[in-house]
């Protein structure tokens, strides 16, 4: 369904690109001659997070491509590595990329447990690195470090967020919260729970299962049995389009409203395979694909993949874009980490995420977060249209 | 050849080409331990650390699936539960490495000896499905009991290794740490090996019905066997968590066992020193060659096929098989 | 009580997914004593094959047809090499070579058809519900259910009142006699394997109007299978179809009761039953030593 057929019209786009891409590359070889500087995605490219992994690549590569394969008068050299979404092998990883390919930059990481597993070693090697995706709270809070920088939300950005759409415009009493059951479910039903109180809301049943649930069809009779008035959840990949048709399959879909984190109608990973299984639900995400800030990249990348980009690709080439900003304040000297990072921190970068602040206190980007709705798009297929934004969230951060 | 379902290999290699092809797998295995040492980097000498960690693990439930015909699919259990363990001791009481070791040891005793007992009466297919299941029952535990094991994040942040005043946590030192480990739990499977108990664990292997028959009891022998075992991986998995101060659910899933069975495999089933060669190989190329390839998996799944068509015995044997060849001719 | 009776059809369903995945593992394991790790990819590439098909336009019916024949034809080339070698070899020697096929297959099948999830895009005519005293049921799971239990039927007929089952079976309990009847032994465990992958691949295209498809899902049908068979005992398909009941009911009505403990109940159930009859649910009688 998704394969995509090379035609004769993508070999020509593609070949038109990769000779605007060398015509800007060459100037630069012959002015500079320098020693390139050295990027590392650590992604998944097997594994659970797959094909998140491939977009994050396809999103980094798209801005390196764009930015003409250098930065700050220097050549830069993309070395990719596989974690497999295990936390063991990442490390592994990690370690070879400094010690034997001596990286400048690491940036990437899906998995939140993957973050935290390498969250000492390259602390301890004061390696500058950037956290695309990973939303573990701790990140930002006790685990935060000097030269880890989070350009993407944290977990609680998004909870937040969601109980104060939720109580504002859904309902303030009568909904369930399902989760899966690990720590990525854990934070964002948990600080959905704790606004949605502070509010003064009231939560009902709180249901958890097991990642990798195969068949959602009891819990699914669960919740047409106690008809909440609305369900706040949260699902991965495969799990996520699961959920979502089975809702649909028992004739919920319209008569529960469905919120969640925006990986559960993620736009690229999730909606395509849940088709109109996804429409009617309601997500706050640091990302939407029909936002002004990130027009730009979408229509790029719908032109280089054919697809509409969600988080993974879209977090990839925000990424790059801090990278960047990062490498032209230091003239491409990246020794200099210090006036690197000062750069990030005095004012804000522009990106396919919109303006990104970062919090002086733990690295943490402060994003705008958009309230997503999922309605027809312009070619009939789902998508997620902003509905709401709310400015400038930030994590409460470390405790003072 | 159908009627009972025994999963060992039958087929004994010959005494001689045996022996040889040991010999050689143990020469191969020092030489090539020492190469971390003279390389220097840290990330060799950690590379090299987790290698021989596991290799332990590999050659503990070699003397399982060599010695007794017991393919067990919960390994990983064994060995990250003691890693699990450990780490969560350091939290509390600091990691000294005697203190590390005995509660690993006991730890790995603890759940080896749960599966050999709930195991007790399987064989076959029937064994290793049941030590899936119960392997998977402990991969539940760490992945749900967050307020020990952190849940899905697994465990970070906890002390290192140490020897009284003495810090282990430098490449070179765990290196060692490692290799130390890895010798003596050698000497104690070898040891066991070739005790009367070991000859008696083949006997089980080979002819159950007759061994019992004949006044052995196979139950007890099996759960010794599962006890030594557990203890070996043990050790390795106490220390395992200190290589890279982390310790996650991904260690005691099933996946881990499996890739422990193949490691086992690569190296040559029965061969103790097979077990160092399977993870240096398997370790080696994972790392390694997904660097360049996406394609990585295949590159592994291909070499693991033909491993398996080509030298069904590994390569500890594999070796000895062309040692014998070369001088004959 | 209605909303029992919806949740007895759920877990039903699922119990008949269960038993679908299992059959052709079932066939190949209890009949040729062949253990076959690549079922869980059978599984998936009947999946894709089927989503392709109907996203390409063609009949929708026809969709599951065709997952049965390409799923079928990789078994006969599987068949042809390795499989062919090792059907004499040890239970060890199958898992390990089936095991490092299914690796193979997962990057191939990840290759060819992308890591992204991808769903059956359900014909209108099975995607209505019918109204169970009140509630909804959806027409699919009705569908799964039906063509479970028709080919669940139909493969028991096969195997055990037909001359070319008593053929397998008997290849199972003496080769060589057999051959001496001048029956073609090779090519009667060829028919076996090749029904046993088009199974395989049918199970994967209804499964994946419920599960979708996506790498790793053959790792969790496979072991889903491996468990369902073998608790059931390598006996019978009496107690394979057995097994995908308990499996299912006890899945499912956790995730009723207690959702969050669903899996550790389901293993824990299945452990238990492995203790207590440590050679399955359903043993044959055979001669030991």
């Amino acid at each position: 369904m998704t394969s995509t057929s090379i035609t004769r019209r993508h070999l020509l786009a593609a070949t038109a690109a990769s000779a605007l891409g060398l015509g800007l590359m060459r100037p630069v070889r012959a002015a500079g001659g320098t020693t390139p500087i050295k990027i590392a995605l650590v992604t998944s490219l097997s594994g659970p997070f797959a094909a998140l992994g491939e977009s994050m690549r396809a999103g980094l590569e798209l801005l390196i491509a764009e930015s003409g394969r250098q930065m700050g008068g220097r050549p830069v050299t993309l070395l990719v590595e596989d974690d497999q979404g295990k936390p063991d092998e990442a490390v592994r990883k990690v370690r070879k990329l400094l010690s034997q390919d001596k990286v400048d930059v690491l940036c990437g990481v899906i998995s939140a447990a993957v973050a935290l597993a390498i969250r000492d070693i390259v602390a301890d090697a004061k390696a500058l690195t950037f956290i695309s995706i990973a939303a573990a709270n701790g990140l930002a809070r006790e685990a935060a470090s000097p030269y880890i920088f989070r350009p993407t939300k944290t977990s609680w950005m998004l909870g937040h967020t969601g109980a104060l759409w939720t109580y504002d415009k859904i309902a303030k009493e009568g909904g369930i919260t399902l989760g899966s059951d690990y720590a990525a479910g854990r934070e964002y039903v948990g600080d959905f729970i704790n606004t949605y109180r502070q509010q003064g809301g009231k939560v009902g049943q709180q249901l958890w299962t097991p990642l990798g649930t195969a068949d959602f069809a009891p819990i699914v009779m669960n919740l047409a049995a106690a008809a909440p008035s609305f369900v706040y959840a949260f699902f991965p990949g495969a799990d996520a389009v699961r959920f979502l048709q089975q809702m649909r399959d028992f004739k919920l879909q319209d008569k529960i409203r469905v919120i969640g984190p925006g990986a559960l109608f993620d736009q690229e990973d999730v909606l395509p395979a849940a088709g109109d299984a996804g429409l009617g639900g309601v997500n706050t995400y640091h990302q939407s694909p029909g936002a002004p800030a990130s027009a730009a990249f979408a229509a790029a990348y719908l032109k280089a993949r054919n697809r509409i980009p969600g988080e993974a690709s879209t977090s990839a080439y925000a990424t790059g874009q801090v990278i960047r900003a990062g490498i032209e304040a230091v003239a491409g000297d990246i020794a200099q980490k210090d006036k690197l990072k000062e750069r990030l921190l005095s004012a804000p970068v522009s990106t396919a995420l919109g303006p990104m602040r970062f919090d002086a206190r733990n690295n943490q980007a402060i994003l705008d977060i958009y309230v997503n709705e999922v309605r027809r798009g312009a070619d009939g297929k789902p998508f997620n249209t902003v509905v709401h934004t709310y400015p400038a969230i930030q994590d409460p951060g470390p405790k003072a | 050849m159908s009627a009972h379902l025994n999963t060992t290999t039958h087929q004994a290699p010959a005494p001689a080409k045996y022996r040889l092809g040991d010999k050689i797998a143990a020469g191969l295995v020092l030489l090539l331990a020492l190469i971390p040492l003279v390389s220097g980097d840290g990330f060799s000498l950690r590379f090299g650390a987790e290698i021989l960690l596991i290799g332990t693990a590999v050659m503990s439930l070699n003397l399982l699936i060599g010695g007794g015909g017991l393919v067990s699919l919960g390994h990983a259990a064994v060995f990250g539960a003691a890693g699990y363990s450990a780490a969560v001791a350091a939290g509390s009481w600091g990691a000294q490495l005697p203190v590390m070791l005995v509660i690993g040891i006991f730890a790995g005793m603890l759940i080896a000896s749960i599966i050999g007992l709930v195991t007790l009466r399987s064989a076959g297919l029937f064994f290793l499905v049941l030590t899936l299941v119960v392997g998977q029952m402990v991969w539940e535990l760490a992945f749900r009991w967050r307020d020990v094991t952190g849940g899905a994040d697994g465990l970070r942040g906890f002390p290192k290794l140490a020897l009284g005043s003495l810090r282990l946590d430098t490449p070179l030192a765990l290196y060692l740490v490692a290799a130390a480990i890895a010798l003596v739990g050698w000497a104690v499977t070898r040891s066991f090996q070739r005790a009367p108990i070991g000859q008696a664990l083949a006997g089980v292997r080979d002819q159950p019905i007759r061994m019992g028959a004949l006044g052995y009891q196979v139950g007890r022998i099996r759960v010794t066997a599962f006890l030594l075992a557990g203890a070996v991986a043990g050790a390795a998995g106490a220390i395992y968590p200190f290589v890279n101060q982390y310790i996650g659910p991904n260690s005691v899933h099933w996946s881990m066992s499996a890739a422990l069975i193949i490691m086992a495999v690569i190296g040559g089933v029965g061969s103790l020193y097979g077990g160092y060669l399977g993870a240096l190989v398997y370790l080696f190329v994972q790392t390694e060659v997904s660097s360049y390839t996406d394609r990585w998996q295949l590159v592994i799944g291909l070499i693991f096929v033909a491993t398996v068509i080509l030298m069904p015995n590994g390569i500890a044997h594999w070796l000895g098989q062309r040692g014998v060849r070369g001088g004959r001719s | 009580m209605s909303y029992y009776l919806v949740q007895t059809l759920n877990a039903l369903s699922f119990s008949v997914l269960l038993m679908l995945t299992g059959l052709g593992l079932s066939l190949v394991l209890s009949l040729m004593n062949f253990v076959n790790l690549t079922h869980g990819s059978f599984f998936l590439l009947g999946g894709y094959v089927a989503i392709h098909w109907i996203g390409a336009g063609a009949p929708w019916w026809m969709a599951f047809p065709a997952a049965f024949v390409i799923a079928g034809a990789v078994g006969l080339v599987l068949d042809r090499f390795p499989f062919g070698r090792f059907y004499p070899r040890t239970h060890l020697m199958q898992v390990l070579l089936t095991y490092g096929l299914s690796v193979i297959f997962a990057d191939l099948m990840r290759w060819g058809f992308g890591a992204d999830t991808v769903s059956l895009p359900t014909p209108e005519l099975l995607r209505g519900v019918v109204f169970v005293a009140g509630l909804p049921f959806p027409i699919y799971r009705l569908f799964i259910i039906a063509t479970g239990g028709v080919l669940a039927l139909g493969l028991w007929y096969a195997i055990d009142r037909t001359l070319w089952g008593a053929a397998i079976r008997a290849c199972v309990i003496d080769r060589g006699i057999v051959e001496t009847l001048g029956l073609n032994t090779r090519r009667i465990f060829t028919v076996g394997v090749v029904l046993a992958a088009g199974l395989g691949g049918l199970g994967g295209a209804l499964g994946s109007g419920m599960l979708s498809a996506y790498p790793g899902l053959d790792e969790e049908v496979l072991l889903l299978a491996l468990l369902v068979v073998v608790v059931g005992g390598l006996g019978s398909f009496g107690g394979t179809v057995l097994s995908a009941l308990l499996l299912g009911f006890v899945t499912t009505f956790s995730r009723v009761w207690l959702p969050e403990f669903a899996n550790f109940l389901s293993l824990g159930i299945m452990a238990a039953v492995l203790v207590m009859w440590p050679s399955g649910l359903v043993v044959r009688k055979m001669r030991q030593v």
